[in-house]
């Protein structure tokens, strides 16, 4: 199987997102920002169904609409009294209703609308593979690079402040991060799926870790794990890649989760 | 006399429209524990948030004679509660580095052992009791050597005992290190003995100065109403 073209393509961008959505995972469940990345998954409906309508790449165009749904997510939170989980409430149906009012407007059957929605390993093509690899990269240095600064607003924006660190910036930033990386992860998993990637391997290794450095590590291991599992059992019984990948997670979950209480 | 450590001009502060803090002067020094005290709702913690910087007022703020956004780092707090999910699995040494750029492993164990946790090094925060988080919280708090510790009734969630020992730990860096040392409490028996001054407020300035002085009969009764009886207890 590996000397297919799009295995080989799906393989490579399995293993880059994989790494990097277990490391922003870590921000995720720290900060409590699991609905956030669903939210935006979902609310990228519009990005792509405005890409199939003008017959643009729908990547770019879901990439576009998910920065701006962060962006005024960041500003509804600071400039409203609106509560986090609210602000993502209302991004993530607005997009939902702007994608389905844009796909009714193109008349007959979108495979590959279907195809965003539940994930295909078969869509990776060439440029797409390019794309991910440059911004996961490019991601994961930055998330590296500025880790410490990353932790403490995650762990505690106010204590982040006092200790210097310009939170607004840094939040902003990791609601950019995210966005970008979730729609990266779409074509994959789909958007109804894609979250689960930021959240499963981190709740295993949070089940066996005492330390963050351990965390983080093992968060990655776990998410490498399952996503190669689940690529190859889907392409090997022909079953929707997207559902695999999360199932493998669940049984690695509730697995490590039984061991660990015996 | 030496400036001030903490000038505070015409402090007011404004939430929805409602004054919380009303025109509040007073000049701090260096090296003394100052208590504030006040019945719920009297303005303590949005005092504190002021001189960190944490919300919006009106008036002067300076430590040591600068803007408060220009001396975050001067300044070490320990709150009642850091809203954090403790579940997260880091050690009390990885938690302690993160707020700086660079902690020697020297200098982390040195703040642990003055808060005598030095073999919790290792250990996960979030296996730690109330009382030794705190601990944990004081040591984060000098590990950059603050000029001013600002504790915010951070011994509200712990025992007695641990509340005696949280109180030893501060004079000891008070009289060690010189630190500054603003605590909100309503623990008078230990303002008593460990304050040099007391802040008294009630949305403004009820009382400033040693507290044997300061409070008196008319000044509880200003911060926490009629019905308040003072006992003066005679050893």
């Amino acid at each position: 199987m590996f000397h297919y073209p799009f295995m080989q393509r799906a393989l490579i961008a399995g293993i880059l997102l994989a790494g990097l959505f277990a490391y922003l995972g870590v921000f995720v469940v720290m900060r409590r920002m699991a609905f956030f990345s669903d939210g935006i998954a979902h609310a990228s409906l519009a990005g792509v169904a405005a890409g199939v309508l003008l017959s643009v790449n729908p990547l770019i165009t879901a990439l576009a609409a998910s920065v701006l749904f962060a962006v005024v997510m960041f500003f509804l939170e600071r400039k409203t009294h609106l509560s986090s989980d609210a602000a993502v409430g209302l991004i993530f149906t607005v997009g939902m209703a702007l994608g389905v009012l844009l796909i009714s407007l193109k008349r007959g059957y979108q495979p590959e609308l279907i195809g965003f929605l539940f994930g295909n390993i078969l869509m990776i093509k060439s440029w797409d593979l390019w794309l991910i690899g440059i911004v996961s990269v490019f991601i994961s240095g930055s998330l590296f690079l500025f880790r410490r600064e990353i932790t403490l607003m995650s762990l505690d924006p106010e204590m982040a402040y006092l200790s210097g660190i310009r939170t607004g910036f840094f939040q902003l930033a990791l609601y950019i991060i995210l966005a970008i990386s979730v729609i990266l992860g779409i074509k994959i998993l789909g958007i109804v799926l894609v979250s689960a990637l930021l959240v499963i391997p981190v709740s295993i290794s949070k089940l066996i870790s005492s330390s963050f450095q351990k965390l983080v590590i093992r968060s990655v291991v776990f998410a490498e794990v399952i996503m190669i599992a689940g690529i190859l059992l889907s392409y090997l019984f022909d079953l929707p890649t997207g559902a695999i990948i999360v199932l493998t997670g669940a049984v690695l979950f509730f697995t490590v989760f039984v061991l660990r209480r015996s | 006399m030496a400036h001030p450590i903490i000038k505070i001009d015409h402090l007011s502060v404004r939430y929805d429209g409602q004054e919380v803090l009303k025109d509040l002067s007073l000049n701090i020094q260096k090296g003394k524990i100052i208590a504030v005290i006040g019945p719920n709702g009297s303005g303590k913690t949005t005092f504190i948030r002021a001189i960190l910087g944490l919300i919006p007022y009106q008036g002067m703020i300076q430590i040591d004679g600068q803007p408060v956004k220009a001396s975050l780092t001067k300044i070490g707090y320990v709150p009642q509660a850091f809203s954090f999910d403790r579940s997260i699995p880091m050690t009390v040494g990885e938690f302690l580095t993160l707020s700086f750029k660079k902690v020697s492993p020297r200098k982390l164990k040195r703040a642990l052992l003055e808060v005598d946790m030095r073999q919790y090094e290792n250990h996960p925060i979030g296996s730690l009791s109330g009382g030794q988080f705190q601990r944990v919280l004081i040591a984060r708090s000098i590990l950059n050597d603050p000029l001013i510790l600002v504790l915010d009734e951070a011994t509200s969630e712990i025992d007695m005992a641990g509340s005696k020992s949280f109180y030893d730990i501060v004079a000891h860096l008070n009289k060690v290190h010189e630190t500054t040392v603003i605590l909100v409490s309503h623990e008078i028996q230990m303002i008593y003995k460990f304050a040099d001054h007391i802040i008294c407020l009630n949305r403004e300035l009820i009382c400033y100065g040693k507290p044997k002085e300061a409070i008196t009969k008319e000044v509880l009764e200003r911060l926490y109403g009629q019905d308040i009886r003072f006992q003066e207890h005679r050893h």
